[in-house]
This record gives C-alpha cells, sequence and structure tokens, in this order.
C-alpha cells in the first residue's frame, strides 16, 4: 500500500506549492487513474512514490517505509517502478535487451537471473524478438513497451505510468495499454496519469487533480457523472458518455452512466430495438391508404 | 559523421573471440606497428589481412574505413617525401627534391597511420559496441583499488554510444526548423555560416543539458547508483580465447626476434 499523508510539496525557490495537502492511500490490486491539467502536479505527486521527490511536510509510505527514509531508498524504488513520460530520456542500453538489464543490474542480481528477467519482461510486452535491436531504431510506441519492460525486470509492486499513452499511434496506444491492464489482471499496482479520459473507464478509481491538490476521488462513474465540473477544469469526458449526454439534452430517453463505447452500443441497441417494433406499426397503418 | 566501421553482424573465429582479448591484441599490435622496421611492416600487414580474412571483413570495409582519412595521409606522405634531407633521387626545380630517405619514411609513416586505422576498424566491425565497453569495464577493473571507477565509466561510454544517433537526430529536426524559418546554411559569407549555425548548436546544447537531467532522474529511478553493479552477460575466457591470444602475442613478438 502506497499512504500520503498531509503531503506538502514545493520546488526550490518557488513561493507557492506545487502540492498541497494531498492526502491518499492506494491499495494492493488498484488501477488508479490520475487526471488534471497541464501542470497541476500530478507528475510531482507520482515522483513522490519512489523518492525522487520527497515531501515538504507529511508523509509518504510504501509498505510502511517512509520514502524519507534514505538508507532505504533503493528498496523503495524496487518496490515503485515508474514509466516516464518521454521513452527517449529514459533509455539507457544500447540494445533492447541491455536496457531492460539495466535495472536488475543495478540491483546487483546474478548474471542468470538477469537474463531470465530481460527473456520474462520482454515476453509481458511482446518485444522478445526485438532484443538485439538498438534503440533508436524502434517506433515510439515500441520505445514505450521497452521502457515498461525494463520497469518490469525489477519485479515492481506497483508502476507508475506518466502519460503512457501521448504522441503515439491508436494501435500503438492499445498495445501500451493493453499491457497495462494485464498487469493490472495480474495483480499489479497500477497509477496511470493520462489527457485521455477514454483510457480511464478501466480504472478502479479516479483522482482529478487541479492547482496542486485532489479536487475529486472516486469510481469511473461517480467522476464522469459531474460533466459540468469536468468541464470547468478543462477536462472532458469519455466520447461515449459524451454521446449519451448529448442524446438526452434532445429529449431521448437514454442512461448516462456509461463509460465506454461497447456499453454504450448495448444501450443504444437495446433503445433502436424498442423503436422498431413502434415504427413497422407504424407502416402497416399506413399501407394499406396506399394501396 | 565518420565512424572506424560499424559493427558487421556475422559469425566468425574473430567475432566470437573476448572483446578484453581483442583490445589488447590491438593494444600489442600498435605498439609493434609503431616500432616496425625493415620487413616488419611486410609481415604485420600479412597478419592484418589474416586477421580481416578470419573476420569476415572485406577489403571494401577497409578502403571505407580509410577513405575520409586519404587527404591527411597524402599530407602526411607528402610532408616527409619532400622535407627529409638525405640522398636526392629526383630535383624538382627550384630547389625542391625527393630523397631516397624521405621516400622510405614517407611510405613507412603513412603505412603506420593505415595499419593502425585497419586494426582498429577490423576491431570494431567484429565486435558490438556493448561488447567494446564490457571488455574494456572488465580491463579496468584492477584499477578499481587506486581510484579509477571502472564501472561508472563503461556506463558513460555506453550513455554516450547510446545517444549518439538521437542527437543526431535531433540536430537534423533543429536543421529542418531552422530552414523552414528562413535560415541558410550552405549560402552565404563565413561570418553568416558560423551565425546561422550558432542556431543549431545553442537549441542542440540546451536540449541535451534538459535530457541529461530527466535521463539522471529515470535511472535514479531504475536504482542506479555510482559503484558496483552486476552485468547481464558477465565475460568469461573460453580456451579458444587463450589459444588465440597465444598465437597473436607468439606472432607479434615472435617478429621482433626474427
Amino acid at each position: 500500500m502506497i499512504e500520503v499523508e498531509n503531503m506538502y510539496f514545493r520546488y526550490d525557490g518557488d513561493s507557492k506549492p506545487t502540492l498541497i495537502d494531498i492526502n491518499l492511500a492506494i491499495e494492493d490490486g488498484e488501477y488508479l487513474a490520475i487526471i488534471g491539467p497541464n501542470g497541476c502536479g500530478k507528475t510531482t505527486l507520482i515522483q513522490h512514490f519512489n523518492a525522487l521527490h520527497l515531501p515538504e511536510s507529511g508523509t509518504v509510505r510504501v509498505d510502511g517505509i517512509p520514502t524519507s527514509d534514505s538508507r532505504r531508498v533503493r528498496e523503495i524504488r524496487r518496490l515503485v517502478g515508474m514509466v516516464f513520460q518521454n521513452p527517449d530520456n529514459q533509455i539507457v542500453g544500447m540494445t533492447v535487451e541491455e536496457d531492460v538489464a539495466f535495472g536488475p543490474e543495478n540491483l546487483g542480481l546474478e548474471p542468470r537471473e538477469i537474463g531470465k528477467r530481460v527473456v520474462e519482461s520482454l515476453e509481458a510486452v511482446g518485444l522478445s524478438s526485438f532484443a538485439k535491436r538498438p534503440p533508436h531504431t524502434l517506433s515510439g510506441g515500441e520505445k514505450r513497451l521497452v521502457a515498461m519492460a525494463g520497469v518490469l525486470a525489477m519485479k515492481p509492486r506497483y508502476i507508475a505510468f506518466d502519460e503512457p499513452t501521448s504522441y503515439l499511434d491508436p494501435s500503438s496506444s492499445r498495445r501500451v495499454l493493453d499491457v497495462i491492464r494485464n498487469l493490472n489482471r495480474e495483480g499489479m499496482t497500477v497509477i496511470h496519469i493520462t489527457h485521455d479520459m477514454d483510457e480511464i473507464a478501466a480504472a478502479d478509481r479516479i483522482v482529478v487533480m487541479n492547482e496542486g491538490r485532489i479536487h475529486q476521488a472516486g469510481t469511473p462513474h461517480e467522476i464522469c457523472s459531474d460533466v459540468e465540473r469536468l468541464g470547468m477544469l478543462g477536462l472532458g469526458i469519455p466520447k461515449a458518455t459524451e454521446l449519451l449526454w448529448k442524446l438526452k439534452k434532445r429529449g431521448e430517453i437514454v442512461r448516462t452512466d456509461i463509460l465506454t463505447i461497447e456499453e454504450a452500443c448495448d444501450e443504444l441497441v437495446a433503445r433502436l430495438r424498442k423503436g422498431i417494433p413502434d415504427r413497422s406499426l407504424r407502416k402497416q397503418q399506413e399501407e394499406p391508404r396506399d394501396v | 559523421m565518420y565512424n572506424l566501421g560499424q559493427y558487421l553482424p556475422k559469425e566468425s573465429a574473430v567475432h566470437r573471440l573476448d572483446p578484453r582479448i581483442k583490445i589488447l591484441s590491438i593494444v600489442v599490435l600498435s605498439v609493434m606497428v609503431l616500432k616496425a622496421r625493415g620487413l616488419e611492416p611486410a609481415l604485420l600487414s600479412l597478419f592484418l589481412a589474416a586477421a580481416a580474412f578470419a573476420g569476415g571483413v572485406k577489403l571494401r570495409h577497409v578502403i571505407d574505413a580509410l577513405r575520409p582519412l586519404a587527404v591527411f595521409l597524402l599530407i602526411l606522405f607528402s610532408l616527409h617525401v619532400f622535407l627529409t634531407s638525405g640522398t636526392p633521387l629526383l630535383n624538382i626545380p627550384p630547389g625542391i627534391s625527393i630523397t631516397r630517405e624521405g621516400l622510405q619514411l614517407g611510405i613507412l609513416t603513412t603505412w603506420r597511420f593505415a595499419a593502425l586505422v585497419t586494426g582498429a576498424s577490423i576491431l570494431t566491425l567484429t565486435t558490438t559496441p556493448s561488447e567494446l565497453v564490457s571488455g574494456l569495464e572488465r580491463l579496468l577493473r584492477p584499477f578499481n583499488r587506486i581510484g579509477l571507477p571502472s564501472h561508472d565509466i563503461a556506463v558513460m561510454i555506453s550513455l554516450a554510444l547510446r545517444f549518439v544517433p538521437t542527437l543526431l537526430d535531433e540536430l537534423g529536426r533543429l536543421r529542418k526548423a531552422q530552414l523552414a524559418r528562413g535560415a541558410e546554411f550552405s549560402k552565404g559569407s563565413i561570418t553568416g555560416r558560423v551565425k546561422a549555425s550558432s542556431s543549431l548548436v545553442i537549441p542542440l546544447a540546451l536540449g541535451s543539458v534538459r535530457r541529461a537531467e530527466e535521463l539522471a532522474r529515470a535511472m535514479e529511478a531504475r536504482g542506479y547508483e555510482r559503484g558496483p553493479r552486476t552485468y547481464l552477460r558477465e565475460l568469461r575466457l573460453t580456451p579458444a580465447d587463450y589459444a588465440a591470444f597465444a598465437v597473436v602475442i607468439i606472432f607479434l613478438t615472435g617478429l621482433k626476434l626474427v
């Protein structure tokens, strides 16, 4: 469990704190999404989880270890993996497999164990055949997956992803999201920063941040039910929800607590099926007149 | 960009050799090349040719490595030919002569330089950069005790190599961005061109600093600390490595005794 209590943080030289009174507990196995406008402190917050930043006041604890305990920083960094926004600036190896090996090498593991972890991690992200490739020959999506494999090789309990699909084409995004969802299904605790509201439907809980504070937290349904408030923060809602909201505004009687295209399809199909008998009845009534 | 010769992915006896053996052999070879006299250059050339053949390196690859240095080699040769005093072979008026000693020295010096480059390019053609780095790290490890941080040096070199293509990409992007805004890099006066290229160098340098900060953070997040670490591939010397090294040393030092 990652626990944040009454945490404040300020960058050196800033007069205003970047994070204000943060209280948050992330349960094991949870899929937590963090959303919020640019500059609201999302990235700064997750970089507290692995002691890259230390709070000015308040505490951050990972499995009970305070991140301020400098002797146990290595342990915390092993527990909490982090995938940064720009994969180009986090790949250190001259080949894919060397990059994935970097973390385990830092942990001082045996070569045989490192090799095993490299194979397993590349398999988990579907890049087994890329082991010997130099990183600059990979596509943006593949680089992102290499960065993820590098984190997986450290066998963390928590992984924080900072906008893992930014700048990716739709099919690469889907690949990255599939890997994240798979990891969570297998028990990994996932913290996922995003701007894309369609990505968060799979989350267990959403934290909405604004101006350094946690503005709101709740299930995707709870968060998306307050469309006006999200709009005020400059955030959207999932496309499916937006569609149903617009239909409702025009007077259609539809459910609006829907987040995914699939659910929206079911809802609309159900509505259409109900509608079709009416129309065919009307037709039958009209036909005799034509004859 | 000039490179000695980019790795040729092949399966050869030379490729399979431990990088430490290759690096040490090159060091010994270089000393021999610099001290070569009389018939030795011919024998050393033969040795280089044999090594290249065993490593599947073609003449073309060696020429590719030497070509960018052609002008330099020519100047080196001419300087020796024209500026060495001795028995004149040919007098070109006014007062310039080609001497016997000059010709000999010119050929020898040019050969030495070409042989060194050829040796180094055989090394880089048959060894991946990562093998080279881990070979170097392993060779430097005994010096840890006197304060030479071999692990950190290895990480530094491999990061530098890793980021060469990334920075070249970035340079290309900056160039296009500046061209799109009307910059001229290949026309105009020298001062104009220097000014134009500063519009590439400054953003590239600033970008690199930012990149380095992010990289340092990412490395920290992955548990990097200075000092000893383990490696995915720990180098191990095989009997074949010992045998190859023995052959190289016997051949190269044997030359001196002949």
